[in-house]
């Protein structure tokens, strides 16, 4: 019988009024949505924003309020089961230090039954992480290497990345996407990701959800994106009259003024300057600042 | 079961270092200071203290390094759970193994299932090795003293059958009496990390002290939890058997010490501690299910 969370209409994540309180202190204030199969979603908000606390509640790793569905089932309480189906990378150096890469693979073949040692293999063809090399030893840019070929190793339904490259420099991080799109993403699968450095990975997103001392502000798909959004350098004689149009953020650089709006018609904006979609940092930083306490 | 195998396994390699390591630097060492002892002929001791024959020579340093390797084990495995139920927290790599289709439960079971299993098996082997060299110290010595009985080949098969047989026996039994005491440092260490070395026995006593001074409830001197605790750390009571079989001429009478052994446990409380270090070590899942270093 085939599980109805589990059908290709059906989301493989969906949380509705998730809440998550540390003592007092409420740090997600009723999150509600739905991430379809087959999508990759970026999650971006600042530190303390409630990224981790909302990827940890999916992954089963801390209790919550509300309800939260992944693959159809409660993450809390059926996390071991879960993981069959569930990859995730939260911290790069969170692989066992004191294994060898040889007897890390050998432990994943006999624990997680969707590991294919082989694949696992073939990821580090071609790297520097040798088979017998112990894990202390290795490079905190060949340690992301490594996890990530044993997550791509792992025929999961979704995979979760937690600021995967943190610490990595620019040639690893685009190494590290690379690998992930050609590599890994197929129609079936699912990808999370939140990362500080947005514009790295704007290229790969399909949908975004930005979140903000514990709300979801945004939640929609890229191609969307640029039908809501505006972004305007306006030249100087055209600020006062842009202004009138309600930006939701205004910046001058360097001498110029830069707009940000929302559902405004962009033949309408195009007489005050170059109009353009905003980069996603950008509509981060202007969505952050809308409203901010 | 596979995945518990491998857990286990995944054990072995963290440890290796305090069970099989360490054994073997010991091993070498005695191994060294055998041929030391036989090359510079230093045999004296063994001379002066007269021993009636080889074969009681060898049964008493075999029951003798038993021992010392029984102490061993029991003072590194208190160690090592005070470590093993913290150590991927402590690794950074406790997000690592939740991203593992195993539960909480499952991880700390191998835990304590290791240090019930492989871990007394790699020091009882260590035993059998040292049983060995105590074997070929008992020949230097008859070599060196010729005035020493030397039985058949035979009966020092026999002894060391008998004696290993209780060993393991005895090894066995200690480690399902003493298990809750592993699970209850575990269990502390899971939530306090290496403080729970200090505090495996702080709280007992404190709880002890509580109920002299403030309930003031009566019973036994030092209190029932102090007596009880006592009681509960007590294991194997045999007769004197042991230290006057050495100085008689007859052979170890192992059967006689398996009786007495026997005898001296009792076996609801055995059974009452198992379930304890189960509930134990559940508590201790719950707590790590609920409580995720990021």
């Amino acid at each position: 019988m085939n599980d109805p969370a589990q059908t290709s209409a059906a989301p493989i994540v969906s949380a509705r009024g998730l809440k998550k309180r540390f003592g007092r202190t409420e740090i997600l204030h009723g999150l509600d949505f739905d991430i379809p199969a087959g999508r990759i979603y970026g999650l971006v908000g600042h530190n303390g924003a409630g990224k981790t606390t909302t990827l940890n509640a999916l992954l089963g790793l801390t209790s919550y309020e509300g309800t939260v569905r992944v693959l159809g089932k409660d993450p809390f309480e059926k996390r071991a089961r879960l993981m069959e189906n569930v990859a995730f990378i939260s911290d790069v150096a969170s692989l066992p230090r004191f294994l060898r890469v040889r007897e890390l693979f050998a432990l994943l073949t006999n624990i997680h039954p969707n590991f294919d040692q082989a694949k696992a293999r073939s990821f580090l063809d071609g790297t520097d992480v040798k088979m017998e090399a112990k894990i202390k030893n290795l490079s905190k840019g060949m340690i992301a290497q490594l996890h990530l070929a044993v997550v791509m190793a792992i025929d999961a339904k979704l995979l979760v990345l937690d600021e995967p490259t943190l610490g990595l420099d620019i040639t690893y991080r685009k190494r590290f996407y690379r690998r992930l799109l050609e590599d890994y993403m197929t129609e079936e699968r699912t990808l999370i990701i939140t990362t500080h450095q947005v514009d790295e990975i704007e290229f790969m997103l399909s949908d975004i959800m930005f979140i903000r001392d514990g709300d979801l502000i945004l939640h929609m798909q890229m191609e969307t994106v640029s039908g809501k959004f505006a972004q305007v350098l306006v030249r100087p004689d055209n600020v006062a009259a842009a202004s009138a149009l309600n930006p939701i953020y205004s910046e001058t650089r360097f001498g110029q003024t830069a707009m940000v709006f929302e559902g405004v018609d962009r033949d309408r904006l195009a007489q005050f300057g170059e109009v353009s979609t905003p980069t996603l940092s950008d509509l981060f930083v202007a969505l952050m600042q809308r409203g901010a306490k | 079961m596979k995945s518990l195998v491998a857990l286990i396994k995944r054990e072995y390699i963290e440890h290796k270092g305090a069970f099989v390591l360490a054994p073997g630097i010991i091993l070498a060492l005695m191994t060294v200071i055998l041929v030391g002892s036989i090359v510079t002929h230093r045999f004296e001791m063994a001379y002066e203290v007269g021993a009636p024959s080889a074969l009681k020579f060898f049964e008493f340093g075999f029951l003798a390094v038993s021992a010392l390797w029984f102490v061993y084990l029991m003072a590194t495995l208190f160690f090592y759970y005070a470590d093993a139920f913290n150590a991927d927290r402590r690794n950074n790599a406790m997000l690592f193994w939740k991203s593992m289709p195993v539960t909480d439960f499952k991880i700390l079971g191998s835990k304590m299932l290791a240090g019930m299993t492989i871990f007394p098996a790699i020091i009882f082997a260590a035993s059998l090795v040292t049983g060995l060299l105590v074997y070929f110290t008992t020949m230097a010595a008859v070599l060196f003293f010729p005035r020493i009985n030397l039985p058949g080949l035979d009966s020092f098969a026999v002894s060391a059958w008998s004696i290993a047989s209780f060993d393991l026996v005895y090894l066995v039994l200690a480690l399902l009496w003493y298990a809750p005491f592993f699970a209850w440092v575990g269990a502390l260490s899971a939530v306090v990390g290496r403080w729970s070395i200090p505090l495996a026995f702080l709280i007992p006593a404190l709880v002890g002290l509580a109920e002299n001074v403030i309930f003031n409830l009566g019973g036994p001197r030092g209190g029932y939890v102090l007596n009880y605790l006592r009681e509960r750390f007590h294991f194997g009571d045999g007769d004197d058997h042991e230290m006057t079989w050495f100085f008689t001429d007859g052979p170890i009478d192992t059967g006689r010490m398996f009786g007495n052994l026997l005898a001296s446990i009792d076996w609801s409380q055995l059974i009452g501690g198992l379930i304890v270090a189960a509930l134990l070590v559940y508590a201790a899942s719950e707590y790590r299910r609920r409580n995720v270093a990021t």
